[in-house]
């Protein structure tokens, strides 16, 4: 292979300080969630890159459980979502007046 | 999956536990009157399983191929959460009838959130933590939100969603880079490389992520925003879980992490990172509880103190540091859960009274739950002889021990501040008269379960010696 | 320069950027767009770095299940007659400093530190191995998993009836 593996690790590094700013930055609780997921995605990455080159598969067998997680976590947080939309009939987050955010 | 029959005995707790959310869907779908008949099978199993680990708590072993440790201190975190998710059912079976969450998945969720807390405890890889944190956390997301119908319970749920999710994502990320330094997810065999791992800074930064991700499931500082919220958003009876259950189950996972890395032989690394947290958590917790007149968002700030001083635990880093931050989690969940249990008696329909001044003239209403939240607000207060004094004595000490002095007596000047606002409670039950009249609706199994927890704080203050020394045997 | 390495830098750039605008985009159907080519560009990686089963599952379980599910919130949480599906920011400067600071270190670290990369190279096909482990080793931990996943159903049905 001829890519060293810290082309991987900056990339997935890069992938999850997008998620990160996204998370401090959206309004929007859906795109909040995408945000979370590219943070997932980005540990995945590194999970994987260090899986290759250290010939060790027990990291790709952590991504299997990961994305796993993450499926259950979008069913459980879509469904927070829609139950808060239907009572407020908005899903920004410096809305939620009740509680201050 | 077990090699002999003497594993299947370790893992007990968890079997019962395991299958009695199978036997409560069951239950669910079959029973006209579920919601009673699961309430009381979750008790019958968290007893159960509370009993069986304590009986067995001398049968150290390691199981499912280094999966899973059991015996020792892991048992005695057992009996925490179970007793604990025990008193929060009986405490239940009134009050989710008042505050319009009357289903049995409540239960459901209930038991398999102490599941993943018991696999959180016991873990002996990355593996199992990070299952074991996601199925408590889902669970909690779930929870917060279950009146559907509230908006206050909808707000706090999505907060409580959002922000634990985000955690989720340092805590994965950390693990993949441990994972990437040290080539194994085991962690006797981190520990075992720690001497020559600590030079690698992607491994600290490893530790680090992995620590700051769960800074939020504890409730500490750079991670605490959430916490007034969601327990004044979310059911009386559910905050008394995040609160005890939810803290200790994260400082379960954090003693056999990075406990046994702390407490290694080439000095703590972490030791000022440790000290930063612990100390914006107690000052930020006692400062700003006192300016609160809701007295969920009270109890929340106070929570996030106690956090502070358990971390002071760690920061020490001896084994007296870590037998205290044990004792203290058993401490603060019995007294913590008594005092929520008081709310939810005291709560009206639609989350009234839950204003401190409602609680103005208690003593001549209702001497004996006037009686019993002034127990568990001196002990929270650490006021001997109750157990939150010895709680925090013991971490005071260890600190002392590891050349903290000044970290222990900024955490004795923080309770010293924190006396002031559990004491305003006390004093206006006994000295001001009531400005309204509240009415109480009356609820057996939920004194029931207030006296109990009442007792068991009287008695870790009694006899705190014997417990003390039981959980240091296992260090 | 060979075509792996050509391969490699047309999904980097690929999920670099899609990534970026995902969170830049105010338009959130275009962020859930782009988020789809964010998980396509990884699962190449994947296939780069020999995860043949972990690329299929990334595709199954990602593109196929969150982003759909992702795309159903988008619908059921905004009103589409009233075509307002735009989405603001907030605080901008403390964030951009906080992860500036943590962006640099990070980025330090992973340049200054030496890999210790081992020649062992992974059998072209993981599958088998992964299903060994499942079964075996972790089998505690994929019960465990199945547990979780009955909860998040029931918990996920449980909010979201009317």
């Amino acid at each position: 292979m001829h890519i060293q593996i810290e082309y991987y690790l900056i990339l997935s590094a890069f992938m999850f300080i997008v998620g990160v700013v996204g998370v401090l930055t959206r309004r929007n609780a859906i795109v909040v969630f995408m945000s979370i997921e590219l943070m997932l995605n980005s540990a995945n990455l590194t999970m994987v890159a260090f899986s290759s080159y250290l010939g060790n598969a027990v990291g790709q067998l952590f991504v299997f459980f990961v994305m796993a997680v993450a499926a259950a976590e979008a069913a459980v947080g879509l469904a927070i979502i829609i139950a808060l939309f239907r009572n407020k009939l908005t899903i920004n987050i410096d809305e939620l007046n009740i509680l201050k955010w | 999956m077990f090699n002999n029959i003497q594993e299947f005995y370790n893992m007990l707790p968890m079997i019962i536990i395991g299958a009695g959310i199978l036997v409560s869907i069951v239950i669910e779908m079959y029973s006209r009157k579920s919601e009673e008949l699961i309430a009381w099978f979750s008790v019958f199993i968290f007893i159960a399983a509370a009993i069986y680990s304590l009986l067995t708590v001398n049968s150290t072993s390691i199981i499912l191929q280094g999966m899973l440790a059991t015996g020792g201190n892991v048992n005695i975190l057992y009996f925490i959460f179970n007793f604990g998710a025990a008193i929060v059912t009986l405490l239940s079976l009134d009050y989710i009838k008042k505050y319009g969450t009357y289903y049995g998945e409540y239960y459901i969720l209930l038991q398999s959130s102490v599941l993943g807390m018991m696999f959180m405890a016991g873990a002996k890889d990355l593996f199992m933590i990070f299952l074991g944190l996601e199925l408590m956390s889902i669970c909690f997301y779930a929870l917060a939100g279950i009146n559907r119908k509230r908006l206050n319970a909808n707000e706090a749920s999505l907060k409580y969603f959002l922000l634990g999710a985000f955690a989720t994502g340092f805590v994965v990320y950390g693990i993949a880079l441990i994972f990437g330094t040290a080539q194994t997810t085991s962690i006797d065999l981190i520990v075992a490389k720690f001497q020559e791992l600590s030079g690698n800074l992607l491994f600290i930064a490893g530790i680090l992520l992995f620590v700051i991700g769960f800074s939020f499931k504890i409730a500490a500082f750079p991670f605490h925003m959430w916490v007034p919220d969601v327990y004044q958003g979310s059911a009386t009876t559910i905050a008394g879980l995040f609160s005890t259950g939810g803290k200790a189950a994260a400082f379960s996972a954090l003693i056999v992490t990075v406990g046994a890395i702390f407490s290694s032989t080439i000095g703590n690394l972490f030791e000022p990172y440790l000290i930063v947290i612990s100390v914006f958590s107690m000052l930020i917790g006692s400062i700003v509880a006192i300016a609160q007149e809701d007295i969920k968002r009270m109890l929340a700030y106070s929570s996030i103190s106690h956090a502070g001083y358990m971390i002071i635990g760690f920061a020490a880093g001896n084994s007296e540091g870590l037998a205290g931050i044990i004792f203290y989690l058993a401490a603060y969940t019995f007294m913590n859960l008594g005092a929520f249990g008081i709310i939810a008696l005291i709560e009206g329909k639609d989350e009234t009274n839950l204003s401190i001044k409602s609680y103005a003239g208690l003593s001549h209403r209702n001497p004996l739950l006037a009686a019993l939240l002034s127990v568990f607000m001196f002990s929270l207060a650490g006021i001997p002889p109750f157990a939150g004094f010895f709680g925090k004595y013991y971490i005071f000490i260890a600190a002392i021990k590891a050349e903290l002095t000044w970290l222990a007596i900024l955490g004795v000047v923080s309770s010293a501040i924190s006396v002031y606002f559990y004491l305003r409670i006390v004093v206006l039950m006994y000295f001001k008269d009531a400005e309204f009249e509240i009415s109480l609706e009356k609820s057996n199994t939920g004194l029931f379960a207030v006296i109990v927890s009442a007792l068991l704080v009287i008695a870790l203050g009694v006899a705190p010696g014997s417990v003390i020394n039981l959980i240091s045997s296992f260090f | 320069m060979n075509i792996y390495d050509a391969i490699f830098y047309l999904f980097a750039v690929v999920t670099g950027l899609s990534a970026f605008f995902v969170v830049t985009t105010r338009n959130i159907v275009y962020a859930a767009f782009f988020l789809l080519f964010t998980f396509f560009g990884v699962a190449g990686i994947y296939v780069l770095l020999g995860a043949d089963f972990i690329a299929i599952v990334q595709l199954i379980i990602y593109v196929g299940g969150i982003l759909i599910l992702l795309l159903f919130g988008v619908m059921l949480t905004n009103k589409i007659t009233s075509v307002q599906i735009k989405t603001g920011t907030l605080q901008i400067v403390p964030a951009a400093v906080g992860v500036g600071l943590f962006a640099g270190f990070l980025i330090a670290v992973l340049t200054y530190t030496e890999w210790k990369t081992v020649d062992t190279a992974l059998p072209l096909t993981t599958t088998e191995f992964l299903g060994v482990m499942l079964l075996q080793e972790y089998l505690v931990v994929f019960e465990l998993l199945g547990i979780l996943l009955l909860i998040a159903l029931i918990g996920a049905a449980s909010i979201a009836r009317r």
